[in-house]
């Protein structure tokens, strides 16, 4: 028997004032970072840097499943509400696990949505944080499609939304993690893109809060794909440049989810982000 | 232009995954290039009639309009940022969608992957 070194496990946090139940994979040893995964998906979208044997000797990865999302369930009495995320809810949930998780300042590394909600935290909770990486990040887009489009009863929502975010994966990436990321949205539970998209797509909040930002006591990098459309280098470089002391990475060959779309090609670019989260201690 | 379209649609005739798709994709598209008029009209998923321009009274569901050279960047093995993938040309200002965009969305993995099959050695499953 030859077990991937993830191990998952479960915890219940609470969330506005309501249970959460909370999907959790870790790997590794060392300084911790906390993954957020983007709009639609889940945890599985970080698996190749969890299982990356050369990032896990030296840092302790923990990646969780959304409320509604992967294997985290909805709350009780979902079924008659209707989802839609929240900054607050969702920063909200990011500190509730850290802090569940008995975490010390850790890296916050989140991709798309994740990587929105980390720019929120550098903004508004940098103190729970050692240094944040913001992948897909931008400070605001809206949206040019209807988010209803994702969750009526006369069509499958998954299958449009994997089909739409096809648009942001890079030609690059190897056929079988291209499928293997639009299957994630393929699986995503009724209206819960569409609820994630709420809150990218209407929340512009992070706009008047970059400058907040101090880069001295919690460094920030944006990492962005050359073939995002959603978050175009263009959208990551004008908020990078909002934020004093905040660098930026175009990666060529990549597009708006990296980790899970091309692994091998974001490697090299999440390790580097990585080295630029070491603050020295006289700081 | 036409004899493109023509490979497209006997490629689309030997890719039963994108049959099986389509199945239930019974409608007319226009595709404009350079302001000339392509009449697609699938039924059943399968590409029935390829019909030119100009046309009045052709109705259509959906249109997308773009130019030769765009489609041309489009169909490359590896595409440059933009060029790969239809909205990405309407984001970059090289394609434009209008009609029922609802349609669209709902057959849209069918229609990517069929719009794709102008490129060239195409691998089945690598079409999105």
């Amino acid at each position: 028997m030859s077990f991937e070194p993830i191990t998952g496990r479960y915890l219940t946090v609470t969330i506005q004032g309501r249970r959460q139940r909370i999907y959790v994979e870790t790997a590794g040893e060392g300084t911790p970072v906390l993954c957020l995964h983007t709009a639609g998906a889940d945890t599985r979208q970080w698996r190749h840097i969890l299982n990356d044997a050369g990032l896990t000797a030296s840092h302790r990865f923990f990646a969780f499943d959304m409320p509604w999302h992967g294997k985290s369930l909805p709350p009780e009495g979902f079924q008659t509400e209707e989802y839609l995320l929240t900054t607050d809810a969702y920063m909200e949930t990011v500190l509730a696990v850290a802090a569940a998780l008995g975490l010390d300042r850790p890296i916050l590394a989140g991709c798309s949505m994740g990587g929105r909600i980390a720019l929120q935290l550098a903004a508004l909770h940098a103190d729970r944080f050692s240094g944040f990486i913001a992948i897909e990040a931008s400070d605001f887009q809206p949206a040019w499609y209807d988010i209803d489009w994702f969750h009526r009863p006369d069509a499958h929502g998954g299958e449009m939304g994997a089909a739409l975010v096809s648009a942001n994966i890079s030609p690059h990436a190897p056929d079988a993690e291209r499928w293997n990321t639009l299957w994630m949205f393929m699986q995503s539970g009724p209206g819960v893109f569409r609820g994630d998209l709420s809150f990218y797509t209407r929340d512009d909040s992070l706009i008047g809060r970059l400058a907040r930002i101090d880069t001295t006591r919690t460094p920030v990098h944006l990492l962005v794909g050359a073939y995002d459309l959603t978050c175009t280098p263009e959208d990551a470089r004008r908020t990078a440049a909002a934020i004093s002391g905040a660098t930026c990475t175009v990666m060529e060959e990549l597009g708006h989810f990296p980790m899970s779309e091309h692994p091998a090609a974001f490697r090299p670019f999440f390790a580097e982000a990585l080295a630029r989260m070491e603050v020295p201690a006289d700081v | 232009m036409r004899a493109t379209l023509a490979t497209m649609q006997s490629r689309l005739n030997a890719t039963p995954h994108l049959l099986r798709l389509g199945r239930l994709f019974s409608e007319t598209v226009l595709l404009e290039v350079d302001g000339a008029e392509y009449y697609l009209t699938f039924r059943d998923g399968r590409l029935e009639q390829i019909a030119e321009g100009p046309s009045r009274k052709t109705p259509w569901r959906f249109a997308l309009r773009t130019d030769a050279e765009a489609l041309a960047q489009f169909w490359q093995p590896l595409p440059k940022p933009g060029f790969h993938d239809l909205f990405g040309l309407v984001k970059i200002g090289r394609g434009r969608i209008d009609g029922d965009i609802l349609t669209l969305v709902k057959n849209l993995r069918f229609f990517k992957e069929f719009m794709a099959l102008a490129r060239p050695e195409p691998r089945t499953e690598d079409l999105a």
